[in-house]
């Protein structure tokens, strides 16, 4: 059992209890697994305190203790008051090491489960419906092809005994991080240890070796279809640049010169949103980051092996659609084959080395960054980026983006209610002029011309619509 | 006290007020600045959205900064910036590193006294809105709360949400006029506050921002915003949802405006929480043993004039929305003949103390939190009245409160659903 140990001086102590089990160990038919079982420890009651009594004892101390699944890691996670710490402890190292595995906890958990895929993704949030369905797509037939959450038809299948099977094989020494960080008095730390140590088995790794994600040849679309306002737009591919990888400072200044998250110094923000008033912004990722519309920073502890290169962009009028497609692939295109300006390289480069400090900016952001930065055997996570900055030079960026970037390869995940049109529209290569209120200057319109006529060289047996209900069906 | 930072208030002769909270969290700076005019302050029919538009095109740029010169600063200070608007304000903050303090205050002056957009980045940034109002449109919350909103008043302004009327946004590309009006208007020092936290001293703060804003022109105009006549009898609405979804209940009381000197809002927030946290005896019901509900919540929403207690329940199955719609009925008549045992809410106000202090665990969370209430009254100092107010309400005044508020001809309910009924 490893800790990561942040002690200072607040009145706030954080918790992260890590472990290195996630959806990538979801057997098949069981999708689904290894969140249902961190939501019983997290959600659920204890052996010997109901879910009620739980809620209720927490909640004079305004304090949570939350569960994220990601596809190689689970975290338990809270914050609470100095003044609490020996209530709050009592309470969460029982969620944790005694759960209660009581069927009307499963059963709300799991219909929790169902509605969130039916309801939050596929029903009420386009945006997230498209970026999630483009891993799915993505990673078809490997370990991490399937939403974290599971699959409708494997949840309705789920049971208790499969929940509590996962429990016992996974959630063991060896797996386990401990996580603190805070005010916390002298030999808590050891305490804790000492807890989980002889509570938990010492069972063995639960590490598995990722297989290779399918290639990628051509254009490849997932249209989905449903009846919504806006046209939502997702692509990427597979990279193979994780933070342990020596390029990925490199990719790190690429990425936010191309599509700072939530940040109108992304680049695509400027050619799409600034410049022609497409849609609400337009961003690029080379790590995974959901809620993107909820939050302006990335949770931590969602580390993978593996990584895709991203692009949002957020939902356009269907009529501009495909441009916005073009648009976005253009400026990629532009990226790998230009590379950055030396100006451009410095002024993200400054940026970046700032904004790590934002980042990591309240004390369980630093426990979260710590933990990763374990995870990928690298020094912590501000001395990282800073030292690699410092060395790093616009030749090493262009390098880099030329390695592991490209627009030629690439999955498209679209949502939209004129899913046919789309299709049609797309595949025949015509131009798909914008449509604007106001148009821009010359400069813009002369580039529209270009954009409008993009090739879009898809790979036609690669491109199929689906209905919206079939999405995260099985 | 809950608000225990040692903070200056400086009044320039202009009217802009100046709050700086030294912390000793290191190098980061927040800068908040809050503008007291939100969809509240958009008296002119037609003219909703007018605010949030705000928000958009005060990043459009000067005749000194444009708006890529801007980016490109703001980069360079390794800032995170943005901003948004609530009924009754706009705020703008910025969080940076404190050896760019001075070039922040410099552009935030420039833009907040000389923005300059031209008819077609106006046009542009229009279209940008439409896309926010597309991109929300697939959450059926949203549009509850639209609808909400338009059911419960009938002239006052809280009639529109912040967004603004869709025929509004869709017709802004015509309102470039308006628009300098509307800046000329709020866009001024009595209206502002800049509340400065962090790794910063407070006679460099003042030093800048007599330097970069002290020639900053007071304004004259102040808006009437119509009020309500008393709501006399239920209001009802039906959303039919085209997508799949599930059912939702939404109820709404109306409630007191913002007081840190009376009992009555203290008593109705310490309500919400007493009848619809995830600690109430209705939520343990609805949501844990009968499961079929699967998210309650409640919202009260601290506001300049009267707005809107709200509570939301989202229903598994559509035959059970006129039961949890009673239910929820019922726990707000409950209130009005049986007070609440004292230790359930001191449970409450336990909640309310430690879930305050643990969300100030940084310098851009404590100006964030700090903003809030200085839209409402200008001081921090309201914060430490408010909490001791909550701190005096007993069993027996919230009795008291339930009595006068819970009316069931003072209430809203608005339900959504895929299914027809």
């Amino acid at each position: 059992m490893e800790r990561v140990l942040l002690p200072n001086s607040s009145p706030l102590v954080s918790f992260r209890l890590l472990f290195d089990v996630g959806s990538a160990l979801d057997p098949a038919g069981k999708e689904g697994v290894a969140s249902l079982t961190a939501a019983m420890m997290a959600a659920g009651g204890t052996r010997r305190l109901s879910y009620e009594e739980i809620v209720r004892a927490m909640y004079p101390m305004a304090t949570t203790f939350l569960s994220q699944v990601d596809k190689e890691m689970t975290v338990f996670f809270g914050t609470t008051h100095i003044d609490n710490l020996e209530k709050y402890y009592q309470i969460i190292s029982r969620m944790t090491l005694d759960p209660g595995w009581r069927e009307d906890d499963f059963a709300r958990l799991r219909e929790d489960a169902i509605n969130f895929l039916k309801v939050n993704l596929r029903g009420n949030n386009d945006e997230e419906l498209g970026k999630e369905e483009l891993y799915n797509f993505i990673y078809r037939d490997h370990p991490y092809g399937h939403h974290n959450a599971g699959t409708i038809r494997s949840l309705e299948r789920m049971t208790l005994a499969d929940v509590k099977n996962f429990y016992r094989q996974h959630y063991t020494r060896s797996n386990l991080v401990m996580g603190l960080a805070g005010g916390y008095p002298k030999g808590f730390d050891e305490r804790v240890a000492t807890d989980f140590a002889e509570a938990l088995t010492e069972g063995q790794s639960s590490k598995i070796e990722m297989s290779e994600p399918e290639k990628i040849s051509g254009l490849e679309m997932r249209v989905i279809s449903k009846d919504t306002r806006g046209t939502a737009i997702s692509f990427g591919f597979p990279i193979t640049v994780t933070r342990s990888h020596k390029d990925w400072p490199a990719l790190f200044v690429a990425q936010s010169w191309l599509g700072q998250h939530r940040s109108s110094n992304s680049h695509l923000y400027q050619r799409l949103r600034h410049i022609r008033g497409l849609n609400y912004g337009d961003y690029a990722y080379i790590e995974y980051f959901p809620h993107g519309m909820f939050q302006f920073y990335p949770d931590a502890n969602l580390a993978r092996s593996q990584q895709i290169f991203q692009v949002w962009i957020r939902p356009v009028e269907p009529q501009n659609a495909l441009f916005a497609l073009r648009c976005a692939l253009f400026e990629l295109r532009k990226l790998v084959e230009g590379g950055l300006s030396e100006e451009d390289f410095e002024s993200t480069r400054l940026f970046l080395r700032k904004f790590v400090n934002v980042l990591t900016r309240t004390q369980d952001a630093q426990l979260g960054y710590a933990l990763d930065s374990r995870y990928f055997g690298i020094p912590p996570f501000i001395e990282y980026v800073r030292d690699r900055l410092e060395k790093l030079t616009v030749d090493d960026v262009n390098r880099a983006i030329r390695a592991h970037l490209q627009a030629d390869d690439v999955r498209i995940v679209v949502v939209t209610k004129e899913a046919e049109s789309f299709v049609e529209a797309a595949l025949s290569n015509n131009p798909s002029p914008i449509i604007y209120a106001s148009p821009p200057g010359e400069d813009v319109l002369e580039e529209d011309r270009v954009i409008e006529k993009y090739p879009l060289r898809f790979n036609r047996s690669a491109v199929e619509i689906i209905g919206v209900e079939n999405i995260f069906q099985e | 006290m809950i608000f225990a930072y040692d903070y200056r208030i400086d009044d320039l002769p202009n009217g802009l007020r100046v709050i700086t909270v030294p912390t000793d969290y290191p190098n980061i700076v927040a800068l908040y600045i809050v503008v007291q005019t939100g969809s509240r302050n958009e008296v002119e029919p037609g003219k909703s959205g007018f605010a949030h538009l705000f928000e958009h095109l005060m990043f459009r740029g000067t005749e000194k900064y444009s708006t890529e010169k801007y980016d490109e600063i703001m980069k360079l200070a390794g800032a995170d910036r943005n901003a948004y608007t609530t009924d009754d304000r706009t705020v703008y903050h910025v969080t940076f590193s404190k050896e760019d303090l001075e070039t922040i205050f410099e552009l935030e002056a420039d833009r907040f006294q000389r923005l300059k957009v031209s008819v077609d980045l106006f046009k542009t940034e229009t279209k940008a809105v439409l896309g926010e109002y597309n991109k929300n449109a697939s959450n059926p919350i949203n549009k509850l709360i639209e609808v909400l909103r338009d059911k419960a008043f009938d002239t006052h302004t809280y009639k529109h949400t912040t967004m603004g009327f869709l025929s509004d946004v869709e017709n802004m590309p015509s309102m470039y006029d308006y628009s300098l009006e509307f800046f000329n208007r709020y866009y001024r020092p009595e209206y502002t506050t800049m509340i400065v936290v962090g790794d910063v001293e407070r006679d460099e703060v003042m030093r800048l921002t007599n330097r970069y804003w002290g020639e900053w022109q007071r304004g004259d105009y102040r808006p009437e915003i119509p009020s309500d006549s008393e709501q006399m009898e239920e209001r009802t609405a039906h959303i039919p949802w085209p997508a799949e979804t599930l059912p939702w209940a939404v109820v709404a009381y109306k409630g007191p405006a913002y007081s840190d000197e009376t009992k009555d809002m203290a008593a109705m927030e310490l309500t919400g929480s007493l009848g619809f946290s995830e600690n109430s005896p209705l939520y343990q019901q609805l949501v844990i043993r009968e499961q079929k509900v699967d998210a309650l919540f409640y919202s009260f929403e601290d506001h300049l004039d009267p707005y809107l207690l709200i509570v939301a329940a989202r229903i598994k199955d559509s035959k059970d929305i006129s039961y949890v719609k009673d239910k929820i009925t019922e726990t707000f008549e409950g209130f009005k003949s049986v007070a609440p045992a004292a230790a359930e809410l001191e449970s409450v106000k336990s909640h309310l103390k430690y879930g305050f202090a643990l969300s100030l665990d940084n310098s851009d969370a404590i100006a964030a939190a700090m903003a809030a209430y200085i839209g409402l009254r200008r001081t921090p100092e309201t914060i430490n009245r408010l909490f001791e107010v909550y701190g005096l309400v007993t069993p027996d005044d919230i009795r008291e409160m339930a009595a006068k508020y819970f009316d069931h001809r003072r209430r809203t309910v608005v339900t959504l659903d895929h299914n027809p009924r």
